[in-house]
């Protein structure tokens, strides 16, 4: 990043240095703290329930349909990029390929959640639940089987809609941020290489949520 | 002399053109956002309070009317006898309203809003627009959390600290759409205390005035500093231990449900991983503001300033690691356990070093017994003892005979109260003038603080007594067990202090009403202090300083032998002081 | 504080990392015959490793001052200690 892109996304205060990174970014990186305890809490517990549970848990793949999860990831991490992409675009002074790539990341983030929401009616069809298994479905019968263990669907179910569904919100909101600033800063034209501040923070939000889904697609879909 | 002193002082700024609602409704400054916080928190400071009298009365006399009882509903009160279901709500919405809404909107929502730019020379904070987004939240917060007690079925009942299963089921305890909005209050509550935060911490980084380097930052600021950084990372696993709770109740999730593979400990640990953090926020903002009341007062600099920092810091860090002291009773692994011992019997080491700072500040100080310091003075005492009681619980065989006795309740009420609180009072009293351009009266402050003072000890000191002889926490009747009644009348005294202590708080909110509208106009520095908030007018106007001020020096340096005045502000420039190097543009 | 452009990192080339990594995680999940517990430590040994490479190189940590990348791990051991803490829970 060049001294005078640097300066201008500096408040017009004179002030102590402090740590040379300025406001925005600062605030954004200190609110992506908390997040991390947020989803530790969250991913913890499940870790936590997973571990001390009283019988085996679902062999993956079962309930949970990983071919369309996987593009899905893929989809996220392709997101991710295109989000870097702008962001680079920018700071080289390319605002008119940073609208695109953003609205690239737009569109993949959107197609992410859309996808999700398809997964999760399949799944509630199928008679899976935060509170377990449904009486009388599809997952019920594999259960009576034998195929799915009893005891700890119900575990699996709470914890699955929980981490998958909060973290879906997140990208929900990040889908929103970034056609927000799309829509009233990136079209007309108020992104510069002087000033891009709310480029680089939505990106560090966006690859914030894309790594939370590394984590969560290994643990939730494959383990 | 004075025109140098002037303008690194730092010119003020004048134009304010914003109209009324701007100005004090949806404001974006600090201040007036942190008066708004004050005038929430003092609201459910009374809220709180009343609650308390409601316990205290049912404790003293077990199943006698109570005055004005036959104005509760037969769902709380029946011929103005206190239910057991309304005790337990009582009980446990005293603790919720207290710890969320009071103090910590008073020790974090009040001081980090107003103080932090105007220690720190800066015009507001960071983000002004998500300071008034914190305030809003809690606002909505608070609303939620008094809703619980007016809808179907009541408050919740299972303690502040919401245990499972009692609070994930309602067929357990009763309540139910209460419940649900507890947990809802406790989401927002979270959201406003993290964008509180994170402007905060950005502030204090980024945004500290020339000369103002970190070992020149007031205590104050220090310790709000680390508030910050233990509730951004702290309240975030309330948060989602909320969320897990509230999916319990509506969408029938099994985190915490044993018949189907969940497990009630989690609760435990979340809501403690956040919950011991969260008492050293409860605390730390009053250690903070007490280390600057104390200064003044003693005319002193604060004895050892960078172990005063230090404690802070290391009471910040081995705070993570601690939680587990509240849950020794509960079955937990016992190695576990154990090592909750060290840490916590270790935590008590940087606490004591600040007592002993605090009493080295004091040492041969030319003492001036303001009311600010006399609250000062009284925290620094009622907190040690507080402390000292805490030794006794972090010994894990000792907290197997006193866990959920009153004697908890004591060491809770000598830190919160006589810590905390006396904090909280000590510092509306310092700087009560900055916020509203008057003086509170003086008489009425010391009448309040001695009077308090002693009812405050009359109320909770037997609670050690009682605690130890094995009286139960939250207990409806304790006249119920042979071997509690013939501690009954020290209930019954402990209720009389407490409904004396009540009443003495009219002193003070009168004191706060009179004066903010006919109280003595304040001039700029009434208590002769050397914080950058001096230099402005009384009250601060909006934006501060058009020009930030530039600091030579730290914020202690009373009696110091270059000026003749026993106090020199951190912005005086004197013909020694060099400038602060500055890297330009960075 | 820098004050020259500093060049990007190659970022179409850790993309090419993330979706190898990914299909590793999936052959291992799926077709390796090894035991659960040494998939269970590669798989997320993988996963960490792709979260650092977003970390360090989507988020720029890499080239950011040390106190920013200090600032931004400090959750994780806070993180690890409550699993830690709650996981010993069943091994008494």
């Amino acid at each position: 990043m060049s001294a005078t892109t640097a300066a201008a996304m500096r408040p017009p205060f004179p002030a102590e240095p402090g740590l040379d990174v300025y406001n925005k970014k600062l605030g954004m990186w200190v609110f992506l703290a908390s997040e991390v305890m947020f989803f530790a809490a969250l991913i913890g517990s499940y870790i936590v329930l997973r571990f001390g549970a009283p019988g085996d848990w679902a062999r993956p793949g079962v309930v949970l349909n990983i071919k369309i999860t996987a593009f899905n990831t893929f989809l996220l991490i392709c997101s991710s990029v295109s989000m870097v992409k702008a962001y680079a675009a920018v700071a080289d002074g390319d605002p008119a390929k940073m609208r695109w790539w953003l609205l690239v990341t737009i569109i993949g983030g959107a197609c992410f959640v859309g996808i999700q929401v398809f997964e999760y009616t399949h799944l509630i069809e199928r008679g899976f639940l935060p509170s377990g298994v449904r009486d009388g479905s599809e997952l019920a019968d594999m259960v009576a089987k034998g195929v799915l263990p009893a005891a700890t669907m119900g575990l699996y179910g709470s914890t699955f809609f929980t981490m998958t569904g909060f973290h879906g919100f997140h990208v929900t909101c990040g889908v929103v941020s970034m056609l927000y600033l799309f829509l009233t800063k990136a079209l007309p034209g108020k992104y510069t290489v002087q000033d891009y501040a709310g480029i680089e923070v939505v990106g560090l939000y966006w690859h914030f949520v894309d790594l939370v889904w590394i984590i969560l697609f290994t643990i939730v879909y494959l383990v | 002399m004075t025109t140098a002193a002037a303008t690194t002082h730092g010119t003020h700024a004048h134009h304010d053109d914003r109209g009324f609602v701007k100005k004090y409704i949806f404001s974006t400054d600090h201040k007036v956002i942190g008066i708004q916080f004050l005038f929430l928190s003092l609201f459910f400071l009374l809220v709180g309070g009343v609650l308390a009298m409601q316990i205290r009365w049912q404790l003293a006399f077990p199943g006698q009317p109570m005055p004005l009882g036959n104005l509760l509903p037969a769902s709380m009160a029946v011929n103005g006898v206190i239910l057991p279901e309304y005790y337990i709500q009582l009980v446990t919405m005293h603790g919720t309203f207290m710890v969320f809404f009071a103090i910590m909107l008073l020790l974090v929502g009040v001081y980090a809003n107003f103080l932090i730019p105007l220690k720190l020379g800066a015009h507001d904070m960071a983000f002004p627009r998500i300071n008034m987004a914190s305030f809003w939240s809690a606002f909505v917060a608070g609303i939620l959390m008094s809703a619980t007690m007016f809808v179907q079925d009541g408050a919740p009942r299972a303690g502040w600290t919401m245990y499972v299963p009692l609070s994930a089921r309602h067929d357990y305890s009763g309540a139910s759409t209460g419940q649900e909005l507890w947990s809802l209050s406790i989401i927002f509550f979270g959201l406003s205390s993290v964008l509180g935060s994170l402007n905060y911490i950005t502030t204090v980084i980024n945004n500290r005035a020339p000369g103002m380097t970190w070992f020149r930052m007031p205590l104050s600021i220090w310790s709000l500093f680390i508030t910050a950084i233990l509730g951004l990372l702290a309240v975030p696993v309330l948060a989602g231990a909320a969320i897990m709770l509230l999916f319990e109740q509506i969408l029938g999730t099994h985190f915490f449900d044993t018949t189907a593979g969940g497990q009630a400990l989690l609760w435990q640990h979340l809501f403690w991983f956040f919950g011991h953090p969260e008492v050293y926020i409860l605390i730390l903002p009053a250690m903070g503001m007490v280390s600057d009341i104390v200064a003044n007062g003693s005319r002193k600099p604060i004895f050892g300033y960078h172990s005063m920092v230090f404690a802070i810091v290391g009471i910040g860090f081995l705070g993570w690691i601690v939680w587990g002291h509240h849950m020794f009773v509960s079955g937990m692994n016992p190695t576990l356990g154990s090592s909750f011992m060290v840490t916590t019997l270790l935590i008590a080491v940087p606490s004591a070093i600040k007592v002993f700072n605090w009493m080295g500040t004091m040492w041969r100080g030319n003492i001036r017994f303001h009311v600010p310091m006399l609250h000062a003075i009284g925290f620094v005492s009622m907190f040690t003892i507080g402390g000292l009681s805490g030794i006794f619980m972090a010994a894990t065989p000792v907290d197997m005979y006193i866990h959920d006795t009153y004697f908890i309740v004591a060491h809770i009420h000598y830190v919160l109260f006589g810590g905390s609180l006396f904090a909280i009072f000590a510092g509306i009293v310092f700087w009560y003038p900055k916020m509203f351009g008057r003086m509170l009266n003086e008489t009425a402050g010391k009448i309040h603080f001695w009077l308090t003072f002693i009812f405050y000890n009359a109320t909770f000191f037997p609670m050690h007594i009682i605690g130890m002889a094995g009286h139960m926490r939250r207990i409806y009747d304790p006249t119920i067990y042979a071997f509690l009644r013939p501690y009954q009348p020290i209930n019954v005294f402990i209720s009389i202090s407490a409904f004396l202590l009540f009443g003495t708080q009219l002193i003070f909110f009168v004191n706060f009403w009179w004066s903010m509208f006919a109280g003595k106009k304040a001039p700029l520095n009434p208590w002769e202090d050397n914080g950058l908030e001096w230099t402005l007018p009384s009250p601060a106007p909006h934006g501060n300083w058009e020009t930030p001020p530039t600091v030579y020096r730290g914020p202690y340096e009373f009696s110091s032998p270059d000026v003749s005045e026993d106090f020199l502000p951190q912005s005086r420039k004197l013909p020694s002081d060099r400038e602060p190097a500055l890297t330009p543009a960075h | 504080m820098a004050t020259e452009t500093h060049k990007h990192p190659p970022y179409l080339l850790i993309w090419v990392y993330l979706a190898v990594l990914t299909a590793a995680e999936l052959g291992l999940a799926f077709q390796l015959p090894i035991s659960r517990n040494i998939k269970l430590i590669l798989l997320m040994v993988l996963a960490v490793w792709k979260a650092l490479l977003v970390a360090l190189y989507f988020m720029h940590l890499k080239f950011e001052r040390w106190n920013l990348r200090v600032m931004a791990l400090i959750p994780v051991p806070l993180a690890l200690i409550f699993i830690a803490a709650g996981m010993s829970e069943h091994i008494w």
